[in-house]
């Protein structure tokens, strides 16, 4: 190694930890910043291309009158105000917000106990065999267990009101009433989504610790008591997370209604973002459908935030 | 605290030490009735996983049946012949589910490529390399998983539409190719690798791309895998964005031909879709059989560790 004397009209190299020489230091910083942003430029240009510059485009179109054949025309607040008159936005809106609060309720509630259920000290391969069957539903596309629980929910040849009828009930039109339309999108959506969460749970409530778990026992606690105050606060990290995504989930609900009900009858239960891609793309009113989509984002930016605030005094943060 | 809170951080890695269970057998042991406590446990898990599967099996039961006895009740659970008609019928019916089904398998494999090229590319960056603005750019990205895919799909179509990608794969190929959550993922993966390796390849002399392509990357191979079936997944079993940009029978996707054959109403042959909806089921079972460990494991640890 050969020492070069520093050039003094070089800018004062910051300590890098590294070997080399204060002259080549920036150079090899310059290097490496160059690396850095040729190895991030596909994803930054993905991600500008794809998801920033659409959705200033939404924040714009918004603002307009829009059928793409003609040119945008700025209307201002038109979209929004219009939003309040629309009674069919209302009752999407409603659906949605019982999809949402439904997912949150039963997806984690059945989650929940079943991971409690699970975690006991059950043999390993019916363990084993317990996670694989809650969680393959998971992997299979929404459109497809939908296809097949439409066929399950058919009111004279379906299985579910056979063994409904079977067992002394009634019929149900789970398809084509105005209530039960809304419960199968809801039973589909709990169905589906329920082994995702409890594996959560499940990994969760592994990293609880035993002995404390044991000298609560010893203490005389009993099960509920251990489970209130010491289980629950040791996974309520998981809580969160299950609680964040399936609100998220619940939300965007789509496809599952599109082969169910087709968001009938009437629009009984039709979701929100049905009702946004039906006056995009078949009426072709752009701007005000991007109003709705906007309201959309900003109402699920609201529930994340403040799902993290709230988190700060409801999550045990080792 | 002793020993036992020093778990092996990996979820499903089975029970704590020997020493932990000797102790719980002692508490079980005074407790009245754990065994009718557990055989309840039991009970109800076996009711919730026949739940969970039966759906399935009456999938595939009817798609070996004949139509007409398609909706023969008592259902019957198990195949009663092993009739495979319907599924060349399903195949050869009026909706091209194998053209669909080439669509979906080209459009998922070139997404899982670009994905994990690009990603781990950047997750390294962020993760390993200094360069000004590295985090504030990665809390952008980062934030990106929070805007819906329905407020950015209408200008997304008017994109398409401008560079006349609509009903072209590559109106989802270019948005796939690229991710926020394979960055994230990948980065995680690179912050736990010891900065001793990069430096010592450097000090050998390696580019900064050697040092990325022949170390760190064979590193992570687990991690992109992860991410390669995980990307694979998501683009097979997607509907909405491919429902809006592709719209003619020869391009569309297999969930959309699926849903195509099912027809209004549920009129289709029950049994033909049955039939296709098992062959468009057969991928998700071979990741399932395959990777499970590993991505339940890869899924769940993001949640747990925070």
């Amino acid at each position: 190694m050969t020492l070069t004397a520093p050039k003094t009209a070089l800018p004062p190299a910051p300590a890098s930890g590294r070997g080399g020489q204060p002259g080549h230091r920036t150079a090899a910083r310059r290097r490496e910043a160059l690396t850095g942003y040729l190895f991030t430029a596909p994803t930054i240009i993905g991600f500008l291309v794809f998801i920033l510059g659409p959705l200033v485009a939404a924040l714009y179109l918004s603002l307009t009158k829009y059928n793409i054949l003609t040119a945008p025309k700025f209307v201002g607040l038109d979209n929004y105000a219009r939003m309040f008159r629309d009674e069919r936005l209302a009752t999407t809106y409603g659906n949605t917000v019982l999809y949402v609060g439904a997912a949150v309720v039963l997806i984690n509630g059945f989650a929940l106990l079943f991971a409690v259920l699970i975690n006991q000290r059950l043999p390993r391969a019916l363990t084993y065999v317990f996670r694989s069957a809650y969680f393959f539903p998971y992997l299979v596309a929404l459109v497809y267990v939908s296809i097949i629980w439409q066929a399950l929910f058919q009111k004279d040849t379906g299985i579910l009101n056979y063994y409904l009828t079977a067992l002394g009930g009634e019929r149900i039109d789970w398809l084509n009433s105005s209530e039960f339309s809304k419960v199968s999108v809801i039973i589909v959506d709990t169905w589906r989504n329920v082994g995702f969460a409890m594996l959560i749970f499940v990994a969760a409530l592994q990293e609880v610790p035993k002995d404390m778990v044991e000298a609560a026992r010893m203490d005389g606690a009993n099960e509920w008591q251990v489970f209130r105050r010491i289980t629950l606060p040791m996974i309520s990290q998981a809580t969160f997370f299950n609680i964040t995504i399936t609100i998220i989930g619940a939300f965007q609900i789509y496809e599952s209604i599109i082969v169910l009900t087709r968001g009938g009858p009437g629009d009984a239960s039709r979701s929100v973002v049905m009702y946004i891609a039906e006056v995009a793309f078949n009426k072709f009113d752009m701007g005000y459908a991007s109003a709705i989509a906007v309201t959309l984002f900003v109402i699920i930016m609201l529930v994340t935030m403040v799902q993290f605030r709230l988190r700060k005094s409801w999550v045990n943060n080792e | 605290m002793s020993n036992t809170t020093v778990l092996p951080s990996r979820p499903g890695a089975g029970g704590p030490g020997a020493g932990a269970s000797g102790k719980e057998k002692d508490v079980r042991r005074r407790r009245p009735g754990p065994t009718v406590g557990k055989s309840i446990s039991v009970v109800l898990l076996v009711l919730g996983a026949i739940g969970m599967i039966a759906p399935f099996l009456w999938m595939f039961t009817t798609s070996l049946r004949d139509a007409s006895q398609a909706y023969d009740l008592p259902p019957q659970w198990l195949p009663t012949e092993w009739d495979w008609s319907n599924y060349a019928d399903a195949v050869s019916g009026p909706v091209p589910i194998l053209r669909n089904m080439f669509n979906s398998a080209v459009i998922a494999i070139a997404v899982s490529i670009g994905m994990i090229i690009t990603a781990p590319m950047a997750g390294y960056a962020f993760a390993k390399l200094d360069f000004p603005g590295r985090n504030s750019i990665f809390v952008g990205l980062l934030s990106s998983l929070m805007v819906p895919a329905q407020v950015t799909i209408i200008p997304l179509f008017l994109l398409m539409r401008t560079f006349g990608l609509l009903d072209n794969p590559l109106s989802l190929i270019l948005p796939g190719i690229t991710g926020a959550l394979g960055v994230f993922l990948l980065r995680q993966f690179f912050l736990g690798l010891p900065q001793e390796i990069i430096d010592a390849a450097r000090m050998d002399g390696a580019t900064a791309w050697q040092t990325y392509r022949l170390i760190a990357l064979p590193l992570a191979k687990n991690a992109v895998s992860t991410l390669g079936v995980i990307t694979f997944l998501g683009s097979w079993n997607a509907y909405f964005a491919p429902s809006i940009f592709l719209n003619s029978t020869d391009t569309a996707t297999l969930p959309l031909g699926l849903v195509l054959m099912l027809g209004p109403y549920g009129a289709g042959n029950v049994a033909q879709v049955m039939a296709a909806t098992t062959i468009a089921i057969a991928p998700a079972l071979i990741v399932f059989l395959v990777a499970q460990r590993w991505i339940i494991a890869s899924l769940t640890q993001s949640a747990v560790k925070g």
